[in-house]
């Protein structure tokens, strides 16, 4: 008896990790559902189901399907800690895909680091995020100023006035917004950086007049700092002043703002809802017979439905989800035909090459495509960050600023 | 410096201290008269906001969306003082604590009825230009709605019998109930209109701040201190408070930068209540 219960403990053991080593193929995700953030991590939680639904639609990868383990981080850190560490200890996931703020990426990144899991960071942001384990689909800084600084001091004059939050993604943008000046013969002519929680905009308006700049390069974060496009159209400057953004837009700020103070707003990002391809016109398509078409898709759920895509398109390369076979499978230069025009994942810095797209605000809340830079390389990052040179690098690039 | 660039200076930063002003004059009464903070001040001023946004988009006339804001929060404003509020007089900490928790509440009620974006109302494009200055028309207008607002909760205080008998209620609270004034009620009144003026604020400030959940946020830190800078007279000593911070800072922002706005802000904060640790009121002999 006793003999017989052993060997079918065995049996049940051998069942379960038989079925175990058969499971699906699983990948974690950590977004910002609830708190003053889900505005971008409910639409990249949104774009990360509908990616696994059509790769599994299609029959999965590999034949296995994928299955996601979501945590709402609730806009704060500590539980992006908390759950990057659950997801790795508990879940055994092969990728993550999780983040909005810099502050979440730092927080998570060693941990996916440590576990040698490939991590899928998806926003704009800052640039200079470095590591073996890390990728980033999201366009830097750099890789939008540089091409949007060219186009607005051709189009406006070569008179700067930047107005920028007060953190690191303010103070990097400025020192990009400086440096492309310089090299395409404009002039910073004056700064101003505000705290987040700033409301009342007269101060910046009054020195911008100041300044007489030919146009502003403003940065607003949150929505409090797009009151300074109101408050700048109301004070009837948008007439003499061009006001151009590399983030407006990217929280559907065109949504809040009024049609008098966001007509003519110029916006660089790497996707607008407007861009016109057959893969944009599907992937529009199925998000709104999913998800409706109350709000406008942002520039951080692309992010991440290329993520998704570029991670599907390195497992089947790699004929295995393992980890390690696929980092060096994205290490390969991965492309992929996405919403915002083919992108490519580059082998050294980990970050996506891809189309960065100038557009001008409408009056009923929406954009129009001015121009597109095809194919725009994350310059800053190719040059300070070669992975496969060097595999332990483990950093974070910031330009010397002043 | 130029003549234009200073008087430009001067009148925006009365603008910002007039909305500084207009942020905090129900805080101020609802700290004054009950000696309650009302940490979900700043949320009853983005139900303020919501309100009148949705009663202009259903096609009402802006102006008209006022006083519907200021009806929706002061019943709202009510139900919270029976609720909550009665239950914890005498309490500072604990209805800081409830008042707290009701605004995370808040907050996030916004964000599920009115998701997190939703369209501004924009400023009226009227502006004034003085010399080689142009300054939007709308936050100038402020200075008279903060100026009415003052006017109107003195006169509500000191003329009418509900400002006689809040006051003698909360003064002597058993003179009061002996003489036949239903201290509960007056009280909740009192709450009422002091998340009623919030209600106001919001409404009246939407052009300049569009509606957010977390619109309350920005608003409340600096109101809080006002009223606790201010001291124990409030009214009077909200208003110069306002007045000299929110100016102050302004003026700092447009000569420096914002930054360092907010840094006076902050420091002069500290030392006032160095200074005075009752607030710059408390040896006055003013009641209001």
């Amino acid at each position: 008896m006793k003999k017989h219960l052993t060997s079918s403990v065995i049996a049940l053991a051998s069942a379960m990790s038989a079925s175990a080593a058969f499971a699906e193929i699983k990948v974690g995700a950590i977004f910002d559902l609830t708190g003053g953030l889900n505005i971008y991590g409910i639409q990249q939680d949104n774009a990360l189901d509908l990616a696994l639904d059509s790769i599994n639609a299609d029959g999965g990868l590999l034949g296995e399907q994928i299955e996601v383990v979501s945590y709402d981080s609730q806009s704060e850190l500590s539980k992006y800690t908390q759950y990057a560490n659950t997801s790795v200890l508990r879940d055994g996931i092969s990728a993550m895909f999780a983040g909005l703020t810099s502050s979440s990426r730092e927080a998570i990144r060693p941990i996916f680091r440590r576990a040698n899991i490939p991590y899928f960071y998806s926003s704009l942001y800052e640039g200079g995020a470095c590591d073996r384990q890390t990728f980033v689909t999201g366009s830097s800084a750099s890789q939008q100023l540089q091409p949007l600084i060219e186009w607005a001091i051709e189009e406006y004059g070569p008179r700067i006035y930047i107005m920028a939050p007060d953190y690191n993604f303010g103070t990097i943008s400025a020192h990009w917004i400086n440096e492309y000046a310089e090299q395409n013969g404009g002039e910073v002519v004056g700064e101003d950086f505000l705290a987040l929680t700033v409301t009342d905009y007269a101060p910046t308006i009054q020195k911008i007049q100041q300044a007489r700049p030919d146009f502003v390069v403003a940065l607003p974060v949150g929505a409090n700092q797009t009151g300074f496009l109101e408050q700048f159209a109301a004070a009837g400057l948008k007439d003499s002043i061009g006001v151009v953004s590399s983030n407006y837009g990217s929280g559907n700020q065109q949504v809040v703002v009024s049609p008098e103070a966001g007509e003519g707003l110029i916006a660089s990002q790497g996707y607008f809802m407007q861009v016109d391809n057959p893969a944009n016109a599907e992937f529009v398509e199925m998000w709104t017979a999913k998800y409706g078409d109350d709000t406008p898709i942002v520039s951080g759920a692309v992010d991440v439905w290329n993520a998704v895509h570029v991670w599907a398109a390195a497992v089947e390369e790699a004929g295995s989800a393992k980890p390690e076979a696929v980092i060096a499978a994205l290490e390969s230069g991965i492309t992929f035909e996405a919403p915002n025009g083919t992108v490519t994942m580059e082998p050294s810095s980990h970050h996506l090459r891809q189309n960065i797209y100038i557009a001008r605000g409408d009056d009923n809340h929406g954009f129009e495509i001015v121009e597109t830079f095809e194919d725009v390389a994350p310059t800053y990052e190719n040059e300070m960050c070669d992975l496969v040179a060097n595999p332990d690098l483990a950093e974070h690039f910031t330009p010397e600023t002043n | 410096m130029e003549l234009d660039f200073l008087a430009t200076v001067l009148l925006s930063s009365l603008s910002s201290a007039s909305i500084l002003l207009i942020a905090t004059i129900g805080l101020a009464v609802v700290f004054g008269l009950m000696g309650v903070i009302n940490l979900a001040h700043g949320e009853f001023l983005m139900i303020g906001a919501y309100t009148a946004l949705t009663v202009t988009q259903a096609g009402v006339p802006y102006i008209l969306s006022i006083p519907v804001a200021v009806a929706v929060t002061m019943a709202i404003g009510a139900i919270v003082e029976i609720l909550i509020i009665s239950r914890l007089y005498g309490r500072l900490f604990d209805t800081m604590l409830a008042t707290w928790g009701l605004s995370i509440v808040f907050y996030q009620l916004a964000v599920l009825i009115f998701g997190t974006v939703t369209p501004g109302i924009g400023m009226p494009q009227y502006n004034i230009t003085i010399g080689d200055y142009n300054l939007a028309g709308y936050p100038l207008l402020m200075i008279v709605v903060a100026a009415a607002m003052l006017f109107f909760v003195f006169a509500l205080m000191t003329k009418s019998v509900y400002g006689m008998k809040a006051r003698a209620s909360i003064q002597m609270p058993q003179m009061a109930q002996a003489i036949g004034i239903e201290s509960s009620r007056v009280n909740t009144l009192t709450f009422a209109v002091g998340c009623g003026l919030a209600g106001f604020a919001g409404a009246v400030l939407l052009p300049i701040v569009p509606a957010t959940p977390s619109m309350g946020f920005a608003f409340v830190i600096k109101a809080f201190l006002t009223v606790v800078v201010a001291g124990p007279v409030t009214l009077t000593g909200s208003a110069i408070t306002a007045l000299g911070l929110g100016g102050g800072a302004s003026v700092t922002a447009s000569f420096m930068t914002s930054v360092v706005g907010d840094v006076f802000f902050f420091l002069i904060t500290a030392l006032l209540l160095w200074l005075y640790p009752m607030g710059i009121s408390a040896k006055w002999r003013r009641k209001l």
